[in-house]
Order: structure tokens, then C-alpha cells, then sequence
């Protein structure tokens, strides 16, 4: 019977799925990416891009199974594909032509199939005697042949382009967060983030340039207002929200979540969607449930982006400098560091979260 | 406009045309691409009127601002003009002293 009882064990153990180390991936100065176990705190291998394709990769997003990702590069012109075993770069796609120079900024996804890529651009026309500006625009490219497949107009100043989990939508946030059919390119929806409960706040001031959603599937992000029922000479009027986007059910929602008395530049959300944590030159987190300030502590220097790991414990810093600083979610203190080769910057790149198939 | 004086030539080819009801021709375009589009405090002093909610230390920020050319003003924008100016201080708090002014070649 004890025997039996082992080999039932034993089988049930087997049975559990196997939990897959979290890896980060970091864009540092002037074209690595970097790979980091983050489980080991260890870097794992570091990716030379090439001259040509400095001085900074910017937003990297990583295909489903943890081998490949894209990244854009040279100047925010350009999307490499890259394998992050070999390091080899796989493929390209130049966006810029001689007659017309064009930024993908900020915003680029991949779908959760790992099949199409969504890139936000800014063209400008470069005539002979002048520069024109020409209207934005979000393009769809093939991941497999990095071949464009459709191009739809989108609006100015967005920043980050997300996929719902089920790959139908495209969201893209801007002054307001648009929704896009995936595969047509139709406009759908479009949730108002400015104009939300205008008759108590002051329009609410939103920058997110940072994608960081992958363990949660919730894009978070931190918004500034006023109260409108007290006069702006009170340093209380002043109040800091948060604004989730759930990209399984689509639901947005705003809330304020504090008086405002310091900056986040980007925040996360734990993998429950209860938590979020604030990061720059402090860490704090963040209840969204009961929608209140949990805990704050002060950071050795500024961090610009956050994750949090697929188990929920670990928040990890990133961004600015060349550190990749571990955090206890619960406690918010201090684990432990990766410092990226040669103290190379991360400057202002999108610092991704990823496990992988071994 | 009073209290403004045109510093260079974007700056007084703005003033010219406003005074020509032409402004809109070369105001700076309302978008996060594209340079000289950022004119929100945040270098000098931060929003609270203090200096704590600026980056820490400021090296740190120097990328993030001339990457996206997001101060191109304050630090060469690396995205667009001066691509090679960060390629000898990568690592940006060690080697800030490594990073040149830039001196942009006249037009005109």
C-alpha cells in the first residue's frame, strides 16, 4: 500500500505542469539584448544587433515558446527578427524608404498566435524642398515572412499597440484608447480616457511608453488629475489614478487610487490583476481591488519600467540605467540585482517579461 | 508672446508667420514623434516645484530624453540628428563626460 501511495505520488507530481523559468529580456545602449534567467538572476546571453542598428533597440516583444523576438531598431526605422538562442538575426523589416522616413516609435505587438505583428508608424513624406508629415497609421507584417499584410489608418499620439489574449482586437492608447478588428483593421470601439467623470476631475494627464504586460495580461497605467471640488492651491486637490485595460475581457476601468505627492513613470500588475506597482524613483504598490496605496519604498536611482514575475512574488526594475533590480512583492524589499555588461543603459526601452518552452 | 524672444530659427520663422496668420504652418506638430514636441516642465524642475521627482541621478535620464527625442533641446536627439553622439558612454552615469556638446550646421 505504501508503495502504492509512492507511485501515486510520485505520478501526481509528474503530472503537474512544469513551471517555466521567467526570463527577461533588456535592450541596452547601443544594440544588445540582453537575455536574463531572471529565476537564477543570471544573464543568460547577450545579443550584439550590429552598429548599424543602434543607437538604441527600443521595444522588443518576445514570441510565444521564449526563442524569438522583435525588436525595433536604427532609430526606431527598423524590426529586426531575432533568435534568442543563436542570436542570429532572422529577418528585417525597414520601414523608412528613400521618399519617406518612418517612425514605429513606440508601439509593437505581436499576437498571442505569434503569427502577426502590429507596428504604430509616423511617416513623413521627404520631398526635395520640404518635409510632410503624413497621416499615422497601424501596419500588420506576416512574423513568419516579415511581408505587410494590411495597413490601416490609426491616430496620432498613441503609444502602446496591444493584442486582446484572443488575438481579435487590436488596442492602441493614445488620447483615448482605440479598438481595432484584427483582421480588418476597422475601428470598433474607442473608450474615452480624458474625458473620465469630467464633472469631479481635471482631464487626466496619461504617457505610457512602456510595454510590460505579459505575466498579467493587463496593461496598467498611471494617470494624474485635480480634483475639481477643491481649490488647486491645495496640494490634496492633486490626485494620482490608475488605469487598467484587461486584455481578456477587454474591460477598461479608471480610478483614483491616492493623493499625488510623487511620480511612477510606468506601473505593472500582479498576475492575480489585484496588485499594481508603481516604479521611478520610488517603488509602491498598489490595491486595485479596494483601489488604495499599499506600500512605498524609496529605489537607489530612477527605474522606468516594471514587471512582475509569473508567480506573483518578484517585481523587477528596469529601465534608465543598466540594473535589473529584483523586489519582494509583498514586502518590497530588496532581493537582489543584475547588472546588463558594461553598464550598458536601457535608456527608455520596453523591458519584457517571458518564459520559455525548454 | 510679449515675454518671448525667438531664440533661433524655428523660433522666429514661428513668429513671423504668427504675425502673418500662418502659425499653424509651422507650429510644432501635436504628436510624440517628431521633435521639439515636448514643452512640459520637467528638467529644470518638477511639477511639484522641486527637484526630488526629477530622474536620480540625472545621468540616468540623459538617454531616455535623447532617444526618443524627447528634450532636443536639452540633450542631442539621437533618433533623428545626431546618432552617434551616446557611442562612446554607454554606460551613461560611469562616462557622461564623454558625451560633446553639438554645434547643428548652419542652414540658410
Amino acid at each position: 500500500m505504501k508503495t502504492l501511495t509512492l507511485s501515486a505520488a510520485l505520478i501526481a507530481v509528474l503530472a503537474l505542469p512544469v513551471q517555466a523559468d521567467d526570463f527577461i529580456l533588456a535592450p541596452a545602449k547601443p544594440d544588445k539584448l540582453v537575455v536574463v534567467n531572471a529565476d537564477k538572476m543570471a544573464i543568460e546571453k547577450v545579443i550584439e544587433l550590429g552598429p548599424e542598428n543602434g543607437p538604441m533597440p527600443y521595444v522588443p516583444v518576445v514570441a510565444p515558446g521564449g526563442k524569438l523576438a522583435y525588436v525595433t531598431v536604427n532609430k526606431s526605422e527598423t524590426i529586426l527578427k531575432v533568435d534568442l538562442i543563436s542570436g542570429e538575426t532572422l529577418g528585417r523589416i525597414d520601414m523608412s524608404t528613400p521618399t519617406e522616413r518612418v517612425k514605429g516609435l513606440f508601439g509593437l505587438a505581436l499576437s498571442p498566435d505569434g503569427k502577426v505583428l502590429a507596428s504604430f508608424q509616423s511617416p513623413v513624406k521627404l520631398e526635395p524642398s520640404h518635409f510632410e508629415v503624413q497621416p499615422t497609421r497601424i501596419a500588420l507584417y506576416d512574423a513568419e515572412t516579415l511581408e505587410p499584410t494590411l495597413t490601416f489608418p490609426a491616430p496620432r499620439q498613441v503609444t502602446l499597440v496591444m493584442f486582446s489574449r484572443d488575438g481579435s482586437k487590436i488596442y492602441a492608447m493614445g488620447r483615448a484608447m482605440h479598438v481595432f478588428d484584427a483582421a480588418t483593421g476597422q475601428q470598433i470601439d474607442e473608450y474615452p480616457m480624458h474625458s473620465w467623470q469630467a464633472e469631479t476631475y481635471l482631464q487626466p494627464d496619461i504617457l505610457d511608453v512602456w510595454s510590460q504586460h505579459e505575466s498579467s495580461g493587463v496593461m496598467v497605467t498611471p494617470f494624474y488629475t485635480a480634483r475639481k471640488d477643491m481649490e488647486l492651491t491645495n496640494p490634496e486637490a492633486f490626485r494620482t489614478g490608475m488605469l487598467t485595460l484587461d486584455l481578456d475581457s477587454g474591460e477598461m476601468a479608471m480610478r483614483e487610487v491616492r493623493i499625488m505627492d510623487v511620480f511612477y513613470f510606468s506601473t505593472a500588475a500582479s498576475p492575480d490583476k489585484t496588485r499594481a506597482y508603481g516604479a521611478y524613483n520610488v517603488l509602491e504598490s498598489f490595491d486595485l481591488v479596494n483601489n488604495t496605496a499599499l506600500k512605498r519604498v524609496s529605489l537607489p536611482h530612477s527605474y522606468y519600467s516594471v514587471n512582475v514575475s509569473t508567480d506573483g512574488k518578484t517585481v523587477w526594475l528596469g529601465g534608465a540605467a543598466s540594473d535589473l533590480a529584483a523586489y519582494d512583492a509583498e514586502t518590497l524589499e530588496r532581493k537582489g540585482s543584475v547588472e546588463l555588461p558594461g553598464g550598458a543603459s536601457m535608456s527608455l526601452a520596453s523591458v519584457r517579461l517571458f518564459t520559455r518552452d525548454e | 508672446m510679449k515675454h518671448l524672444i525667438p531664440a533661433n530659427h524655428k523660433a522666429r520663422a514661428f513668429v513671423e508667420a504668427e504675425a502673418e496668420g500662418r502659425a499653424d504652418e509651422v507650429r510644432a506638430m501635436n504628436s510624440l514623434v517628431g521633435c521639439t514636441t515636448s514643452f512640459d516642465p520637467g528638467w529644470e524642475i518638477d511639477a511639484f516645484g522641486a527637484l526630488s521627482n526629477l530622474c536620480q541621478p540625472m545621468e540616468a535620464d540623459l538617454y531616455g530624453c535623447a532617444d526618443p527625442c524627447w528634450w532636443p533641446a536639452q540633450v542631442p536627439d539621437t533618433m533623428g540628428t545626431y546618432p552617434n553622439w551616446s557611442d562612446s558612454a554607454p554606460d551613461v552615469v560611469r562616462d557622461w563626460r564623454n558625451l560633446q556638446s553639438v554645434f547643428p550646421e548652419t542652414k540658410g
